[in-house]
């Protein structure tokens, strides 16, 4: 374990995440056990002032998250450069078995605290405070993976060998590598390519049909294909190599840290209309400006994503 | 909530701010001096860390030391024959150097021998070499030193020459032939370079010997199976490449702050204790005002974004301001005290300038541990304000 600044940074704010995450927890239990909301009692309004301390917290834990996972991500590409064979972060997220997993939890959190953060905006501005109980039961339940993303970012820290050889990414992200990422490389990465796009049409025409259930299924499919797209065919664009796939790669100065806007783009283009069609789903209504914003996002991504090949094949009159 | 940002409660928050005077600038003062601490030392370990790096572009690419029962020990000669028989190797060069202890100033001189016919191993010493005469210099017995060794030198009567004295006892005087200014300092501040002859006599070793091999490689690509064929050949020869370096110095610089940091933690907590207890003793001044902002309509979010607005331009402005102190400090000021805490106890402590390395993510790291952690401590205390009932508040 190699304690650099910026891990005792994380782990810092790991440990106040999970104070206050617990502090949370605990309220939310009290709340959804006893909540009442046709009682006029004392203890009721003892709740409701809880319930808004709640909010606070999981907002001030949203807000920090968000700048978090780009530092993350930034750290793991400055430890590559102490670990041997690894040459971005990829290598330094694959050191250790639980990496992706990790990576993983920390997207899908974001996507759930943005949605419970969605969910007590419409609560709050209903005077019939309609979803407390359900939003402190799915609190109970989203502090789950809060606490598994907090145990296994520690435990990445701890198990982090500086003197592990690592992969690099450039067979991690391969069609020789043994991970599942290289059963998708047995397509052809044309069709992936075209499954994307698929969804950003699939997803366009939801938007059309204002159809909330329609938006947030052809959102959470764009979410995934985007990404397998993005690793299987748009990255050796991005790159101009043929061989290379990392989707981490995308992050570094090199490529003028254009990842940091392509999955910002995707990541609350389809956060929006995922998590506000679950919440028109609950609501029964149709919000027009959660897929406004979803609509703009995706297309500002697909646009983005786009040009590269495009640019790439009118310089060099040849498809990679 | 937090993301749309109202000026008016922004204006009602600063406001407040200036009401709550005495208070406010004491926690201001205590989160300055800590992040300006904080601030300080990562900036200084950056600042060397840097220099270091720079430095290593111009060191060799392998050098070859000898190890005999795990300590460093002379190399022969003949063995450079060897290794630049190896494809690939373009240079194999001996080198003579070591320390030199001079009791009265209790300084080491970093003493390099250099000879006229052989090509320097560093860029930076054949340049050297071209501005002074090596032939006379070995003829006349001279040499070459750096500033820091001349002003040591001169504080002990030593202006125009000086005495070394061997092994066997001997003086063995020096003529200083000229004086070299580097522009980088941590390298040069203590070299003293004399004819390879005079340095084989002032450490008293055989002159089939060499302190250590360098070797250039034509191909850097080429420098691990170099490596390889070396070691495999000569076992006792261990083989420190510019990237083993290059790792280390990220390593102990890390490991240097991440200490410092550590204990910093203790202080981060003891701290969050204190604007805890500081934000929860609610004058009855702030009582009467949060009850009365209630009686006038005002809701518990509106106190808690109020509050929120206090503690982050507190935050932020205490961060701004520790920020700016420490640049101050560190470039300007050149960090009295706290960076020996990083150059360690070298005694001939070279005064070399710590070079400017600033970047974004040093910002953002010294961010994440300081305003995130003053908002959490500020978060319960002013959602308890912002609780309180109005009519309870103003009976």
């Amino acid at each position: 374990m190699s304690l650099t600044p910026e891990i005792i940074a994380l782990l810092l704010l790991d440990a106040v995440f999970l104070l206050f995450g617990g502090i949370a927890f605990v309220l939310s239990a009290g709340i959804a056990w006893r909540w009442r909301s046709n009682e006029t009692t004392e203890l009721q309004y003892a709740l409701h002032r809880r319930s808004y301390l709640v909010s606070v917290i999981i907002n001030y834990i949203f807000m920090l998250k968000i700048p978090l996972f780009a530092f993350f991500i930034y750290t793991c590409d400055k430890l590559s450069a102490i670990i041997t064979g690894a040459m971005c972060a990829s290598g330094v997220v694959n050191s250790v078995d639980f990496g992706l997993y990790l990576t993983l939890f920390k997207i899908v959190n974001l996507y759930v605290f943005g949605f419970w953060l969605l969910l007590n905006d419409a609560d709050m501005n209903d005077e019939k405070l309609p979803f407390t109980r359900l939003k402190f039961i799915l609190f109970i339940l989203f502090f789950i993976p809060l606490c598994v993303e907090i145990g296994l970012e520690i435990g990445f820290f701890t198990s982090l060998n500086v003197s592990k050889i690592v992969s690099c990414c450039g067979t991690l992200f391969s069609a020789s590598s043994t991970s599942s990422i290289s059963l998708l490389f047995s397509v052809d990465e044309k069709i992936w390519m075209m499954i994307f796009y698929g969804c950003f049409a699939l997803s366009v025409a939801a938007y059309a049909s204002r159809s909330p259930l329609a938006s947030v299924v052809s959102n959470l499919l764009l979410a995934l294909f985007a990404l397998i797209a993005l690793i299987l065919f748009f990255s050796p664009y991005v790159y101009e190599l043929p061989t290379h796939h990392c989707p981490f790669c995308l992050l570094q100065k090199e490529y003028f840290y254009v990842g940091y806007l392509l999955y910002a783009l995707l990541f609350s283009g389809t956060f929006y209309a995922a998590a506000g069609g679950v919440l028109d789903l609950v609501q029964k209504r149709y919000t027009k400006r959660f897929y406004r914003l979803s609509l703009f996002f995706n297309t500002v991504y697909v646009i983005g994503i786009s040009l590269y090949p495009l640019s790439y094949y009118l310089r060099n009159g040849v498809w990679l | 909530m937090l993301a749309n940002i109202n000026v008016l409660l922004l204006d009602y928050a600063l406001g407040s701010l200036k009401r709550q005077g005495g208070k406010s600038i004491f926690i201001f003062l205590v989160l300055c001096l800590l992040i300006f601490l904080l601030a300080s030392v990562l900036m200084i370990a950056d600042a060397i860390k840097f220099e270091l790096n720079t430095t290593l572009k111009t060191l060799p690419q392998i050098t070859l030391q000898r190890f005999v029962a795990g300590r460093q020990t002379n190399v022969s000669v003949e063995r450079v024959d060897t290794i630049l028989a190896l494809n690939g190797v373009e240079r194999a060069i001996p080198r003579v150097w070591g320390y030199y202890y001079f009791k009265p100033a209790g300084v080491n001189f970093s003493i390099v021998g250099i000879d006229a016919y052989e090509e320097p191993y560093k860029k930076r010493l054949s340049e050297l070499t071209r501005t002074f005469d090596l032939s006379t210099l070995e003829k006349e017995g001279g040499m070459i030193v750096g500033e820091g060794v001349q002003n040591v030198l001169r504080e002990n009567y030593y202006s125009d020459f000086f005495n070394f004295i061997t092994p066997k006892g001997e003086r063995y005087p020096l003529k200083i032939a000229g004086v070299f200014h580097s522009d980088i300092a941590l390298e040069s501040n203590d070299l003293m370079l004399v004819p390879k002859q005079a340095a084989y006599t002032i450490f008293g070793m055989p002159p089939e010997e060499a302190t250590d091999i360098v070797v250039h490689v034509s191909n850097p690509v080429e420098i691990p199976t170099i490596v390889q064929k070396i070691t495999e050949r000569y076992p006792d020869l261990r083989a420190i490449t510019q990237d083993d370096l290059r790792i280390s110095y990220q390593n102990i610089f890390d490991y240097k702050s991440g200490f410092f940091l550590s204990l910093f933690i203790v202080c981060v907590f003891a701290f969050f204790i204190v604007i805890y207890d500081k934000a929860s003793g609610l004058s009855s001044e702030e009582r009467r005002e949060i009850g009365i902002l209630k009686a006038l309509g005002w809701r518990m979010s509106d106190i808690v974004h109020a509050k929120f607005y206090e503690s982050f331009v507190m935050a932020l402005s205490a961060f701004l301001t520790g920020f700016c102190a420490a640049l101050f400090f560190v470039y300007v000021l050149q960090a009295p005290l706290l960076r020996s805490v990083f150059i360690g106890y070298s005694e001939l402590k070279p005064p070399f300038r710590l070079p400017f390395s600033v970047d974004v993510k040093m910002i953002v790291l010294l961010f994440f541990l300081s305003v995130p952690v003053y908002i959490a401590a500020t978060l319960i205390p002013s959602w308890k304000a912002a609780s309180l009932d109005a009519d309870e508040v103003m009976r």
